[in-house]
């Protein structure tokens, strides 16, 4: 029987591919055929809704009816998952909302599934949220994203300190999201379709696209190896105990 | 047939092994059989398909997705034609890294295109270790493996383990040297009908050089029915294509 599962995808600083990271995830469930809802907390324009519009809402997190329609909800969704991609900066506060709501007691005594997907910074700035989010997160399933998706991301983080902060955290898995190139992933950008989509060579309403059987190859390639990862830390049998997953499957 | 045409690829890490000529012979062989025929360029600077193959030749690169895009993308367009890869040996590395990451095999295949590797063998480390790194990536492609007779006797061969079921090594004959000459000067084609136009050759000359093209155009011809053959196997073990 799957529990209601909530998935935070936040970072406390823009631009280290949070949105991506919670795209992969929505495809993910989809292959795993786990009804999935989300929400984009990018208000008022969100990027997710851009990627998944029949999945996601774009809500405000820290409104109290926002919260209202996400959580409260939890039990009578048809979802069984919601991926929440929380915006730049407002991850340390999202918890603490949870924390005041009563949602991470919850958690705790196992009513819900709650997962927090804290994808990680290129500065030592972004080591010291590692400490200051583990401290709210509690029993959560705590997953930290190293994403070099871009590769323009250059970790300054000596092996030492980060596994200092690492330790922090009981049970805390690492995620790493490889690189994808470039003109794929722009390709991606301009087709606004989820991945599975675009290797599929579908537009966004299930019609036929002309996408280079390059960029398909190196997007399949490429979620293959996430998913991957996404395999490799159990995330299915987070939500329910299930199937192996398998990229180009999905996308044929 | 089965498939409904074929890609092959002349390959080997090592420069100066036949590569072109081979790339040369089948192209001209494949126009002999009265095939469509489109053949890409993948040595860098060296313009020598192109060439003999001028209308023929496609100057391809994999060094940027642009090109990768270009080429393979090409490759597997649905269009009845049959495609012969000169693949310059600074470009094996690349081609056959990015062939893999986006399943080129496969996706040939799903397209009714069979896919062989015409691997020259050397007896240099690297040559046996790329081809047994071929052999495992690229299951479902064919991988004949090429003696060329100039180069030696092939003391090696037991070096190169076999595909499945495939039958022996492509033989490529050593042509007599006085021969050469005529066949290392563009513009020369090896199709049946315009062989030796234009070329100041005797009758002797001109029969030891198709004597010569015979024995190799009954290897391409067996190597046909090989890929054929693997094309059933693969059809039966995998089910077959969609």
């Amino acid at each position: 029987m799957a529990r209601p599962t909530v998935i935070l995808v936040g970072a406390d600083k823009g631009g280290v591919g949070k949105t991506t990271v919670a795209r992969t995830l929505i495809d993910y469930f989809g292959a795993h055929q786990t009804p999935t809802r989300a929400f984009d907390t990018e208000t008022p324009r969100g990027t997710l809704k851009r990627f998944h519009p029949d999945l996601t809402e774009v809500v405000d997190v820290t409104s109290v009816s926002d919260q209202m329609k996400i959580f409260d909800t939890l039990g009578s969704a048809e979802a069984k998952v919601t991926v929440i991609d929380v915006r730049a900066g407002l991850l340390s506060s999202t918890l603490q909302a949870l924390t005041d709501i009563g949602f991470l007691e919850s958690a705790k005594k196992g009513q819900i599934t709650f997962a927090v997907f804290h994808i990680l910074g290129s500065s030592i700035a972004s080591l010291q949220e590692i400490a200051e989010t583990a401290r709210v997160v509690g029993d959560a399933n705590y997953f930290l994203v190293k994403n070099f998706i871009n590769n323009t991301t250059f970790f300054e983080w000596d092996p030492a300190t980060y596994n200092s902060y690492f330790k922090k955290i009981k049970g805390a898995e690492e995620i790493i999201i490889p690189k994808l190139n470039e003109m794929a992933y722009e390709q991606v950008e301009v087709s606004s379709v989820p991945f599975v989509s675009f290797i599929g060579n579908k537009g966004s309403k299930g019609e036929p696209a002309n996408n280079s059987f390059v960029l398909r190859g190196y997007v399949r390639h490429w979620l293959g190896n996430v998913w991957g990862e996404y395999d490799r830390v159990k995330l299915v049998d987070l939500v329910s105990p299930k199937i192996e997953s398998n990229v180009r499957q999905v996308a044929s | 047939m089965a498939f409904r045409s074929s890609i092959t690829i002349v390959a080997s890490p090592r420069p100066r092994v036949g590569k072109t000529l081979l790339a040369r012979l089948l192209t001209d062989f494949h126009l002999n059989e009265k095939r469509r025929v489109a053949a890409f360029d993948l040595n860098v600077g060296d313009r020598t398909l192109a060439q003999f193959l001028p209308e023929k030749t496609t100057t391809a690169s994999v060094r940027d997705t642009t090109g990768q895009m270009a080429l393979f993308d090409h490759l597997v367009a649905y269009e009845d034609v049959t495609k012969v890869i000169d693949l310059g040996h600074e470009s094996f590395e690349a081609f056959f890294s990015v062939a893999h990451q986006i399943d080129f095999v496969e996706e040939a295949r799903r397209r009714s295109i069979a896919v062989a590797i015409l691997f020259t063998i050397t007896p240099d480390h690297t040559s046996v270790e790329a081809y047994r790194n071929l052999r495992t990536r690229f299951a479902p492609a064919t991988l004949a493996p090429v003696h060329n007779e100039i180069l030696g006797p092939a003391q090696h061969r037991d070096k190169y383990l076999l595909a499945t079921g495939g039958a022996g090594i492509v033989r490529m004959p050593v042509l007599a040297p006085g021969l050469r000459r005529y066949i290392e000067n563009p513009p020369f084609s090896f199709a049946d009908s315009r062989m030796g136009e234009g070329v100041d050759m005797s009758a002797a000359a001109l029969s030891e050089l198709q004597r010569w093209l015979r024995r190799i155009f009954l290897e391409f011809r067996e190597l046909d029915l090989r890929i054929l053959l693997a094309d059933l196997r693969s059809s039966i073990r995998f089910g077959s294509g969609t």
